[in-house]
């Protein structure tokens, strides 16, 4: 009798001491993704990130780009050469939306919570990625964004009861949006689906993988690229505020891009640029 | 035999609490504030800092004599057509404590060592570290306009749940303004906020945030409480993104500030406004 009033206690302080699902979000079913993530540095890479990491920049990405969208390119490299213009995204600050924001510019914060799982990268456009994980389908109507409408499952492959890898996909765009900073279009009906599978390496848990494939109209087959992450091991480590509109001094008038100079002036961009068209300011008589 | 078994509880309920506390994160400690908030005031709160009073000079601001004076030249320059001293018009952060009149739905992202505020508006979103850290030591030297905030979470009632969370925000950049009618800050930038965020008692889907600024710019700490109403709805939320390079009609070309006409030419925003000064371009021969 005193034996079996010792088992219902034990088993009665194993009941009471067991999370509930509406008490807890069990966090530990999800892989830790906690912290700040860079882009990790691929060895003897120069200059800004191409979008597929292991190729090199430009034409050396080798897009499979349709000749339509393959001549765009080539006419974006001459304009660009031309201009002297850094790169197609920064000189405007508009977003540089999916999957160029996946680049991480500045580092990144993933935050997962059961309904949903938040990207925040601060560059350019201050972007709260949201990836829906509450099983919700896709709605009817999309008013369309640079970030598009991100839909995930996660996913446990190896059957140990933990989630390993998170599904997404993501529809509903709008432009223009680009490849990677060397001007590698996307096409302009906004027709993008992207589609991609988010883990931690199995051997180093603090390198985070992102296997990203597009199809998109301006693509002959869908382009598959990997994005790798480090975490910062400094948990105290600094978020920097990105304010596009400091940083640049690019304006556009009509379909033109000027410069400011540093002492105030307005400056053209190209060689034998013709100043803006002041028509509507009332001109000195001669 | 009874003390085996009270050892073997014991044993259990230790077992049990470490995996709570290393597994799980335990949610159901702090206050619901999942959802999509949006200003309680409605349309008829937009860019008041003092809800409870009319804008402009009756919202009574507490500034020293010096700092009326630029609020009042700043109202002058407004009156001519101008922006004042309003930074946002160049899509610059509204910066804290502006950022919290949630120009956009605002939506509270809580887990265990940071909350976040995420505002789609400008450059609105907000970090409040939770975990106990200190100032950083270069946070002055590296100022932001969201600024650097540390938050606790605190149990006013005793019944083991968080209520409010009070946070402290320091190392803010300018220009900042408290409201579109160019309220100043001291530019010594040195402004402390503190804040207590909290559920309504009797109305769970109302927030309120107090907001009190301790400025040099100010006679004494400037009090205010913002209200937030939860939007309630069985359907998933639409979240908008808003990209503000994409529509601003505001050109800065040095000092002066142009606007850009529909039909893609500079514009005066004053009456008599002279030209940019072109001496960087090639005049043609006359």
């Amino acid at each position: 009798m005193q034996h079996r009033a010792s088992i219902g206690m034990i088993v009665l302080a194993a009941a009471l001491c067991t999370p509930t699902a509406t008490q807890a979000f069990d966090d530990a079913k999800y892989p830790a993704l906690t912290g700040q993530w860079t882009r990790a540095i691929v060895p003897g890479a120069v200059g800004q990130p191409p979008f597929d990491p292991a190729r090199p920049p430009g034409r050396g990405q080798e897009a499979p780009l349709t000749p339509e969208y393959q001549a765009k390119f080539e006419s974006t490299l001459a304009e660009r050469a031309a201009s002297g213009l850094g790169d197609v995204v920064s000189t405007t600050c508009l977003a540089p939306g999916m999957p160029m924001m996946m680049q991480a510019y500045e580092p990144m914060q993933i935050t997962v919570l059961p309904e949903t799982t938040y990207i925040l990268i601060d560059h350019i456009h201050e972007s709260h990625r949201r990836i829906f994980t509450d099983g919700r389908a896709w709605p009817k109507t999309v008013q369309p964004s640079f970030t598009g409408y991100s839909i995930g499952k996660w996913i446990d492959e190896d059957g140990d009861g933990r989630y390993d890898v998170l599904e997404a996909e993501t529809r509903y765009f709008k432009g223009p949006r680009f490849f990677d900073s060397s001007g590698i279009a996307l096409h302009e009906d906004d027709e993008s689906v992207i589609r991609e599978r988010i883990y931690l390496d199995k051997a180093d848990r603090n390198l985070l993988h992102d296997e990203i494939t597009v199809t998109d109209h301006a693509l002959t087959r869908p382009w598959t690229v990997m994005k790798n992450y480090r975490r910062t091991l400094d948990p105290l480590a600094d978020w920097p505020e990105y304010i596009c509109n400091e940083q640049i001094p690019f304006i556009h008038i009509g379909n033109d891009t000027y410069k400011v100079s540093e002492d105030g002036y307005l400056m053209p961009t190209r060689t034998r640029q013709p100043p803006p068209d002041l028509r509507y300011f009332n001109q000195p008589k001669k | 035999m009874p003390y085996r078994t009270l050892l073997s509880v014991a044993v259990v309920l230790t077992l049990c609490v470490m995996t709570v506390d290393s597994e799980a994160w335990d949610e159901s400690k702090y206050p619901d504030l999942k959802g999509q908030w949006v200003r309680a005031e409605g349309a008829g709160g937009v860019g008041r800092f003092d809800p409870t009073k009319p804008p402009g000079r009756l919202q009574e601001a507490p500034l020293t004599a010096e700092y009326h004076v630029i609020y009042e030249a700043n109202l002058a320059d407004q009156a001519r057509g101008g922006q004042g001293i309003d930074p946002t018009y160049r899509c610059l952060s509204p910066g804290m404590p502006r950022i919290m009149h949630a120009y956009s739905p605002l939506e509270i992202v809580v887990t265990a060592d940071t909350t976040h505020i995420l505002i789609e508006h400008i450059h609105d979103s907000r970090r409040i570290h939770t975990d106990g850290r200190d100032w950083p030591e270069d946070m002055d030297d590296n100022p932001m306009f969201a600024g650097y905030s540390i938050g606790r979470w605190i149990d006013e009632d005793g019944d083991g749940r968080y209520d409010v969370l009070a946070v402290e925000t320091r190392g803010l950049k300018n220009p900042r303004t408290y409201d579109a009618s160019g309220i100043p800050f001291h530019e010594d930038g040195r402004t402390i906020i503190k804040e207590k965020i909290y559920l309504d008692k009797a109305n769970p889907n109302l927030l309120h945030d107090e907001i009190t600024t301790i400025d040099n710019a100010l006679t004494r700490p400037w009090t205010v409480i913002k209200n937030y109403r939860r939007v309630v709805t069985d359907k998933p939320i639409w979240w908008r993104e808003d990209i503000c390079a994409e529509n601003n009609v505001h050109v800065i070309v040095g000092k002066e500030d142009y606007f850009l006409s529909a039909d893609g030419f500079l514009m005066p925003i004053k009456k008599d406004q002279p030209p940019p000064d072109l001496r960087y371009f090639k005049q043609s021969g006359k």
